[in-house]
């Protein structure tokens, strides 16, 4: 249905600096209930630009010649890097928190492997074995036989292994005019570009993956 | 406190000891009698759901096909669904209290910075509380040699093991994803670009901080050259490269 719609972005979007970019994915991260994609090519860039500006200020700062005006410059510089280090701290450490409560879940889907990065999908089946192991050592083993299994799902109880709940309302920004979407009652709705709104996490799920939305 | 009334009541009894945890962000002991109590119970329960199914299937129609009758139609089946929910039930209770309670460790491992062994020797105050009880564990540790006070007495053996094995995968992590081998000519050691275990509550508004020292640390290397903290000094240290042992509860920021 929308696959005749040319991909163009928006002006603003097209000039978005890496950072603000590394910005919009932090927030979208910190209030979805799912794991969105990860970033790994936009936080490779990031810390190269970090890697190669800490590189630079040593050397100004090595070089006795350099001005007052110099010093003032290496202080904001250093400033900025510790903010965008901080950014990218908080994006990683959310995107883990997510991993870590989904563990089981990560390791049973094999759909979900492509939103994380090797190293933390390795993380994710590490985790998810240590809490098995850890359950069993603590009751399951004194358990007797029939009672041992951790996929145990019962009707009108939710299940064992957590899921992602998309059911939970989010507030989503329209960075540009958006393609119908359907409401849970049935209703189709359409954001213009500017426009707010609060709905459950799978409505606007589809166009917050192809970037016309982000939520606040 | 541990004679129950009905199949459950064990259970809810640890659900509140959960619940008590989270309202007072402390960590309680781990209650190793009440779980094997539960545990005790849940063998009882299936020794009865066994010798329930037995019955039925005896008290089946000799002349139907193998095996116990229809559920509609079995006797005991409403006795088999009693017994089969409180397992179900126990069960649940069990792993919830276990999950919260690593849980909780998890978040006072985040708040220490990764720091295992610190960890281990806090009061069993929650992550918030965190920051004013490390001066008073300073003194309290030192100063009594009564009951241990410490984290550590609080944790079953399982909780222990698995906050080392969550310590070396998280090092795992950041090796593999975000280090870099240090630049120039002394192409050995890995240095992290980005160190995972710093705080993340606010961002920082200034390069340096002011601090105090309330703990001494010895020689810590600064941009500034070594430093020396010893305690009752205050220094003007750049933010990033003590933060760590503002965290650990060294220095206090003033």
């Amino acid at each position: 249905m929308d696959r005749a719609r040319p991909a163009v972005l928006p002006q603003e979007l097209a000039e978005e600096t890496p950072f603000q970019q590394l910005i919009r994915h932090w927030m979208n991260e910190r209030h979805a209930p799912d794991i969105l994609p990860g970033q790994e090519m936009l936080l490779g860039r990031l810390l190269d630009h970090i890697r190669k500006q800490c590189n630079d200020v040593e050397l100004l700062r090595a070089d006795p010649d350099s001005s007052e005006e110099e010093h003032f410059r290496i202080m904001l510089v250093q400033t900025e890097v510790e903010r965008v280090k901080f950014v990218i701290r908080s994006y990683v450490r959310t995107r883990l928190h997510k991993i870590e409560k989904y563990a089981r879940h990560i390791s049973a889907t094999p759909e979900t492997h492509e939103k994380l990065s090797k190293a933390e999908l390795d993380h994710a089946r590490r985790y998810a074995r240590l809490m098995e192991y850890h359950f069993n050592q603590s009751v399951l083993q004194s358990l007797p036989e029939q009672q041992r299994s951790l996929e145990e799902n019962v009707a009108f109880m939710p299940p064992m292994t957590r899921e992602p709940d998309k059911i939970r309302p989010v507030f989503a920004h329209a960075l540009q005019d958006c393609p119908p979407m359907r409401l849970p009652d049935g209703t189709m709705s359409e954001m213009q570009k500017g426009q707010i709104s609060l709905v459950p996490y799978y409505v606007v799920e589809h166009l917050l993956l192809r970037g016309e939305v982000e939520l606040v | 406190m541990n004679n129950a009334s009905q199949y459950g009541d064990l259970a809810t009894q640890l659900l509140t000891e959960s619940r008590r945890s989270t309202a007072t962000n402390t960590l309680l002991k781990y209650n190793d009698v009440l779980v094997r109590a539960i545990v005790r119970e849940q063998r009882d329960l299936e020794a009865r759901i066994e010798a329930a199914l037995a019955r039925s299937a005896a008290a089946a129609d000799p002349d139907s096909d193998a095996g116990a009758p229809a559920p509609a139609e079995n006797a005991y089946m409403p006795t088999i669904l009693l017994y089969q929910t409180a397992i179900l039930r126990n069960k649940r209770c069990l792993l919830a209290y276990h999950h919260h309670r690593i849980e909780f460790l998890k978040d006072l491992y985040w708040s220490v910075g990764g720091a295992l062994p610190l960890l281990l020797a806090l009061p069993p105050a929650g992550a918030n509380a965190n920051a004013n009880a490390q001066a008073a564990a300073a003194g309290g540790a030192a100063g009594t040699g009564a009951a241990p006070q410490d984290v550590r007495s609080k944790l079953s053996p399982h909780e222990v093991d698995f906050l080392r094995s969550y310590n070396e995968s998280l090092r795992t992590l950041r090796t593999e994803a975000f280090s870099s081998a240090a630049g120039g000519g002394a192409g050995h050691g890995l240095t992290e670009d980005i160190d995972l275990l710093a705080p993340i509550s606010h961002p920082p508004k200034d390069l340096q901080v002011h601090v105090r020292v309330v703990r001494d640390c010895g020689v810590v290397y600064t941009e500034l050259g070594a430093i020396d903290f010893k305690r009752g000094h205050r220094f003007l240290v750049r933010r990033s490269d003590i933060e760590h042992l503002i965290v650990q509860g060294y220095l206090e920021e003033s």
